[in-house]
C-alpha cells in the first residue's frame, strides 16, 4: 500500500468548489502524545455515567453495544433452539404444545436473522470501519445511535411478546395467507411485521452510513482499488442492504395495511395474490444470505493473511468476485419458490443463476486456500475458527448447489435437509467467521489478552456439537421428515437421528456458553495486551490498545499507510492532529482516488437519537395496539424531533479553513456543497428508489399473474386525473424553484424561491389530497389498493420535500446560506427531483392502466 | 466515480437484461404471445430472443470499450466485471432458446 501516492498529483478546485491538493503531503511537526491524547479525549469521549448511555454517538461505543446486544439475543435464540431440540428428541414430544412450538420456531428464526446476524454485522462494521480505513468516526454518528435504539426497542418488543404468549407463530417467512387476519387473528403477526420493520430502520441507517463512510471517510490517498478488502466486503454488504431490505419493508407495510385496514394485496378473491408476498420476501431473503456472508468473508480475508504471515492472494479477483456476488444474488430469489407453480422457463432462469453464484464464492475460497498455502499458517485461536468455517461452509455450499437443481429441490423441499443446509451456510458462513473476528479483535476492544485454553475448548465443543447436530439432519431430511413439525408419532425411523441431533445440540450450546465465558474472563482478568499482537499490517492496529475514543491522534496520510505508522500518528505527524478547534473533525476524501476534499465536523454527544427512536416507536406502538387514530400523532412527533436534527447542522458564518498539514488547508464541511450528508441522501434515495421499484414490481406482478383480473371498471373521473396532473406540475415548478434557490442563495432575493418551493409542495399535497378523495374504495380490489399505496408514497415524499423546502427557507432567513454555504438546499433539490420523478411515473402507470 | 461505474457496468447490464427478459416472459404469457407466430417461431420467443441478443451485443461492447485508459489493478477489475456480466447473461438466460414457455 506504500505507493498510494501514485494516483494523480493534480492540485486545484473541483467543479463544485471543493479543494483538492497534491498527493505528497508533508508531515506535521511531532508533538507530545499525551497532550494530544488529553485534548482529543475531551472532545470525543462519551459523557460519564448513565447520561453516556443515552447520549453517546461515538462509533466505538455504539458498535460495541450493537455487538453485545446481538450476543444477548443470540443467547435467547439459542435457548429457543434447545427447546426445539428437546421437543423433537422423542416421537411424541410432550414437552411443548403445538401453539407454543409454532411461536418458538418462528421466534428462533426471527431472532437469529433480524436480532442477531444483521445487528452483529452492523456492530462490527460500525466499530471497525473507521479504524481500518483511517478515520475518527463514521460519517453520521447520530444515525448510528438512532439505529441502535430502534434495534434495542424493536428487538425488546419482539422478545417480550414471547413472555406474554403473543409471539409471532407463522414462521419467520410469514407466508400469506397463513399470516392474514383470517388465519392469524391475534396480534402475533403484527408483532412480527411492526417489530421487524422497526428494527429494519436501523439496518437501513447502518447501510447508508457504512456506504458513505467507505466511499468518503478513508485515509488520504487510499484509492478504492487499494483499500483493505474488508472495506470492499462491507461496501458490498451495505449496497446489498440498501437494495435488499426495501422489498421486505414494502411487503411488511402492505401486509400490515391488509391486516389493519383490509386492503386486499394478498387476497385472491379480490385481485391479490399470496405469491406476491413470497416474491417480496425472497427478493430480500436470498440476498440476505449474502448480506450475512460478505462481512464474514471480509473478516476471513483480513485474518487469514495475517495469521498465515503473508499477503492475500488475488486482491483483484476477490474484488471482482464481490461485485459478481452482489449482483448475482439478486437473481436467485425464486429458488425458494420452486414448488409453488412457476413457469418452466422461470425455473430454468433461476436454477441457472443459483448454480452460477457458486463461482464467485469458489473464487474467494480458492484465494483463501492459496493464501494459506503461500504462507506459514499459525494455528492460533482465530485460525481454528477459520478452519471451522472451511469445514462447515464448503459443505453448506455443496448442498446449496444440490438444492439449486430443480428436480432435487422438489424432492427435498421443506424437509430437514433444507434446515441442515441453511444452518451449514449460516453457522459456517457467518457464526464461525464472526467468532474468529471477535477473538481476533478482542485485544483492541478491551486491551487485554485472553486466558489460555478456554477458547480452544469452546471451539471444539462448538465444532463437534454443530456437526453432530446438523449433519444428521441431512439424513433425517432425506428420510422425509418435514420442517416445522412438532410431533411424528407414525415415524419411528426418525427418532434415533433426532435424539442424537438433540444430544449434540446440547454440546454445541455448552460450547457457545463457554465462548461467552471466555470473552468475559478476558475482559475482566486478562493480562494487558501489547500493541498489534498479531503483527497485522492494517490501520486498525496503528493505535493504542484498547482503542481510544478518537482512534487516531492524527489521521493517516500517504506517508502513514499501515500499522507501522503507530508512533508517528500518535505524535501528531499525520493529518489534522488533535482537536484545536474543539470540534469532532475527520477528513473527507474523493470517493475513487481518496484525494482529501474537506474536513467534516461531526455531531457530538446528544440525546436526539434516543428521542427520535422513541417518537418512531410511539407510531409503531400505536399501530401494534390497534390505536390507529393515535398513530398519526407518532408520525407528528417523529417530524418534530427530526426537525431538530437539521437545526444543529450548518453555520451562520464563514469559517476559516482547517490546517490539515503544513501546506494543506481544507474547508470545513459548512462551506462545501458535496458534503457527507449529500452523499448520504443519495444512498438513502437508492434504497427509496428500490422500494418504489418493488412497488411497481407488485403492480406488474398482480396485473400479469394474479387471478381475479382485470379489475372492475374504475370510477376515476376527469377531475381526479386533472388534479393528478396539477400535482405533478406543481412538483416540477418546485424542482425549478430549488435550482433557482441554490443559484441565488447569496442574494437577498433567494428566499423568494425557497418560499415558492414551499408553496408548491403544499399545493401539490393538496392536489394529491383531491386525488386520494377521488380514488375507488381500496378494499374493493387489489388494483385500487395499490393506487392508494402509490398516492400514499407520493404524499409521504411530499411531506419530506415540503419540510426540506421550509428548512431551506428558514436557513435563508437565519443567514445559514451564502456564497460559500449551502444549508439544506442541495438535499431539498435531490428530494424534490425524486418526488417529481416517482410521481410522474405513478401517474403514467395509472393512465396506462386506464387506457390499455 | 468513473472507475466504479466502469467496474459495475457489466453486472448492471446483466441485472437489467435479466429483469427485462423475466418481465417479457410474464407479460407475454399473460397477453397470449405464444399463439402469434413471427417468422419461424412465436412472438413470445422472438421478443425474448431479441432482448437477449441485443443485450449480448451490448455486453460485448462493454468488454471491448470499458477498460480503455486504465492500468494495473484498476484495469483488471474492470475487465473481470465486464466478463462477469457477459457470462452471467449468457448462462442465466440461455433457457429462452430451448424451454417451453408458459408452464
Ligand atoms: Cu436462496
Amino acid at each position: 500500500m506504500t505507493d498510494a501516492t501514485h494516483s494523480g498529483t493534480a492540485s486545484g478546485v473541483l467543479p463544485d468548489g471543493t479543494a483538492i491538493d497534491r498527493a505528497d503531503i508533508a508531515t506535521n511537526p511531532p508533538q507530545r502524545a499525551l497532550h494530544l491524547h488529553r485534548e482529543l479525549d475531551r472532545v470525543w469521549a462519551d459523557l460519564p455515567g448513565w447520561r453516556g448511555f443515552f447520549t453517546s454517538v461515538n462509533h466505538g461505543t455504539i458498535g460495541l453495544r450493537f455487538m453485545a446486544t446481538s450476543f444477548v439475543f443470540f443467547a435467547i435464540g439459542g435457548v429457543l433452539a434447545m427447546l426445539i431440540r428437546a421437543q423433537l428428541a422423542t416421537r411424541e414430544g410432550a414437552f411443548l404444545d403445538t401453539d407454543l412450538y409454532n411461536q418458538i420456531f418462528t421466534m428462533h428464526g426471527t431472532i437469529m436473522m433480524f436480532l442477531f446476524a444483521i445487528p452483529m454485522l452492523e456492530g462490527l462494521g460500525l466499530w471497525l470501519l473507521p479504524k481500518i480505513l483511517g478515520a475518527r468516526d463514521m460519517a453520521f454518528p447520530r444515525l448510528s445511535a438512532l439505529g441502535y435504539f430502534c434495534y434495542l426497542f424493536g428487538g425488546s418488543v419482539i422478545v417480550l411478546s414471547l413472555l406474554f404468549g403473543v409471539a409471532p407463530d407463522d414462521g419467520w417467512f410469514m407466508y400469506t395467507p397463513l399470516s392474514d387476519r383470517t388465519h392469524s387473528p391475534g396480534v402475533n403477526a403484527d408483532v412480527w411485521l411492526l417489530g421487524v420493520t422497526f428494527v429494519e430502520i436501523s439496518a437501513m441507517a447502518a447501510a447508508v452510513e457504512i456506504t458513505v463512510t467507505i466511499l468518503r471517510c478513508r485515509a488520504a490517498h487510499m484509492p478504492l482499488t487499494r483499500m483493505p478488502l474488508m472495506g470492499w466486503y462491507l461496501l458490498g454488504t451495505s449496497v446489498m442492504m440498501l437494495v435488499g431490505f426495501p422489498p421486505l419493508i414494502l411487503g411488511s407495510i402492505l401486509l400490515e395495511v391488509q391486516r389493519a385496514f383490509d386492503w386486499p394485496f394478498f387476497d385472491v378473491a379480490r385481485g391479490g395474490d399470496p405469491l406476491l408476498w413470497q416474491h417480496l420476501f425472497w427478493l430480500f431473503g436470498h440476498p440476505e444470505v449474502y448480506i450475512i456472508f460478505l462481512p464474514a468473508a471480509g473478516a476471513l480475508s483480513t485474518i487469514i493473511p495475517v495469521l498465515s504471515r503473508t499477503t492475500i492472494l488475488g486482491y483483484g479477483a476477490i474484488v471482482a468476485a464481490i461485485i459478481g456476488l452482489v449482483f448475482l444474488s439478486f437473481g436467485l430469489w425464486v429458488h425458494h419458490m420452486f414448488t409453488v407453480g412457476i413457469p418452466h422457463m422461470a425455473l430454468a432462469f433461476f436454477s441457472a443463476a443459483s448454480a452460477l453464484v457458486a463461482v464467485p464464492t469458489a473464487v474467494q475460497i480458492f484465494a483463501w486456500i492459496g493464501t494459506m498455502w503461500d504462507g506459514k499458517v499459525q494455528m492460533r485461536l482465530p485460525m481454528l475458527y477459520v478452519m471451522g468455517f472451511f469445514a462447515t461452509f464448503v459443505m453448506g455450499g455443496l448442498t446449496g448447489v444440490m438444492l439449486a437443481m430443480v428436480p432435487f429441490n422438489w424432492q427435498a423441499h421443506d424437509t430437514a435437509f433444507v434446515t441442515a443446509h441453511l444452518h451449514y451456510v449460516l453457522i459456517g458462513g457467518f457464526v464461525f467467521p464472526m467468532l474468529a473476528a471477535v477473538t481476533y479483535w478482542m485485544p483492541l476492544i478491551c486491551g487485554r489478552w485472553r486466558i489460555r485454553g478456554l477458547g480452544e475448548a469452546a471451539f471444539w465443543l462448538i465444532l463437534i456439537g454443530f456437526h453432530g447436530t446438523f449433519f444428521l439432519m441431512h439424513l433425517t431430511g432425506l428420510l422425509g421428515m418435514p420442517r416445522r413439525i412438532d410431533v411424528y408419532p407414525g415415524n419411528p425411523e426418525w427418532e434415533w437421528l433426532n435424539l442424537t441431533s438433540s444430544v449434540f445440540g446440547m454440546i454445541q450450546s455448552a460450547g457457545f456458553a463457554l465462548f461467552a465465558f471466555d470473552i468475559i474472563m478476558q475482559w475482566l482478568f486478562g493480562r494487558r495486551s501489547w500493541r498489534n499482537p498479531w503483527k497485522a499490517p492494517t490501520l486498525d492496529w496503528a493505535m493504542p490498545v484498547p482503542s481510544p475514543s478518537y482512534n487516531f491522534a492524527s489521521l493517516p496520510g500517504p506517508r502513514q499507510p499501515d500499522a507501522d505508522a503507530i508512533l508517528p500518528l500518535a505524535r501528531g505527524e499525520g493529518l489534522l492532529p488533535g482537536a484545536p478547534r474543539g470540534l469532532r473533525e475527520t477528513l473527507v476524501v474523493e470517493p475513487a482516488s481518496g484525494r482529501p476534499q474537506h474536513v467534516a465536523v461531526l455531531a457530538t454527544n446528544t440525546a436526539l437519537p434516543v428521542l427520535t427512536s422513541a417518537a418512531i416507536g410511539s407510531f409503531f406502538g400505536a399501530m401494534l395496539l390497534g390505536f390507529y387514530w393515535l398513530a398519526p400523532l407518532g408520525i407528528l412527533a417523529t417530524i418534530i424531533v427530526a426537525w431538530r436534527w437539521g437545526a444543529i447542522m450548518g453555520s451562520t458564518e464563514d469559517r476559516a479553513p482547517a490546517q490539515v498539514a503544513p501546506d494543506l488547508h481544507l474547508p470545513l464541511h459548512f462551506q462545501v456543497r458535496n458534503t457527507l450528508a449529500l452523499t448520504g441522501a443519495v444512498a438513502l434515495l437508492v434504497g427509496d428508489a428500490t422500494l418504489y421499484a418493488s412497488l411497481l414490481f407488485g403492480v406488474g406482478f398482480l396485473t400479469v399473474v394474479a387471478p381475479g383480473w382485470p379489475a372492475p371498471p374504475s370510477g376515476l373521473e376527469m377531475p381526479v386525473l386533472v388534479a393528478g396532473l396539477a400535482a405533478v406540475a406543481a412538483m416540477a415548478v418546485g424542482s425549478v424553484a430549488a435550482r433557482l434557490a441554490e443559484a441565488n442563495r447569496a442574494r437577498p432575493s433567494g428566499h423568494l424561491w425557497t418560499l415558492v418551493g414551499t408553496g408548491m409542495a403544499v399545493l401539490a399535497l393538496v392536489m394529491l389530497g383531491v386525488v386520494a378523495m377521488g380514488l375507488d374504495d381500496p378494499t374493493r380490489h387489489a388494483r385500487d389498493a395499490l393506487r392508494g399505496v402509490v398516492v400514499g408514497f407520493a404524499v409521504a415524499h411530499g411531506v419530506i420535500a415540503g419540510l426540506l423546502a421550509l428548512r431551506s427557507h428558514l436557513d435563508h432567513r437565519q443567514g445559514r446560506v451564502g456564497a460559500n454555504r449551502y444549508g439544506a438546499i442541495p438535499g431539498w433539490r435531490l428530494f424534490q427531483d425524486f418526488w417529481l420523478a416517482t410521481s410522474a411515473i405513478s401517474l403514467a402507470v395509472v393512465l396506462a392502466q386506464e387506457v390499455l | 466515480m468513473g472507475w466504479v461505474a466502469r467496474a459495475l457496468a457489466g453486472p448492471t447490464l446483466w441485472a437489467v437484461l435479466f429483469s427485462v427478459v423475466y418481465a417479457l416472459h410474464g407479460t407475454g404469457c399473460n397477453l397470449g404471445w405464444t399463439d402469434r407466430s413471427v417468422l419461424f417461431t412465436d412472438l413470445h420467443h422472438a421478443a425474448m430472443w431479441v432482448a437477449w441478443g441485443l443485450g449480448l451485443v451490448l455486453h460485448g461492447a462493454l468488454v471491448v470499450t470499458m477498460p480503455k485508459g486504465q492500468e494495473g489493478r484498476r484495469r483488471w477489475i474492470i475487465v473481470a466485471g465486464a466478463w462477469i456480466g457477459l457470462v452471467s447473461s449468457v448462462f442465466t438466460l440461455f433457457p429462452v432458446i430451448a424451454t417451453s414457455t408458459c408452464f
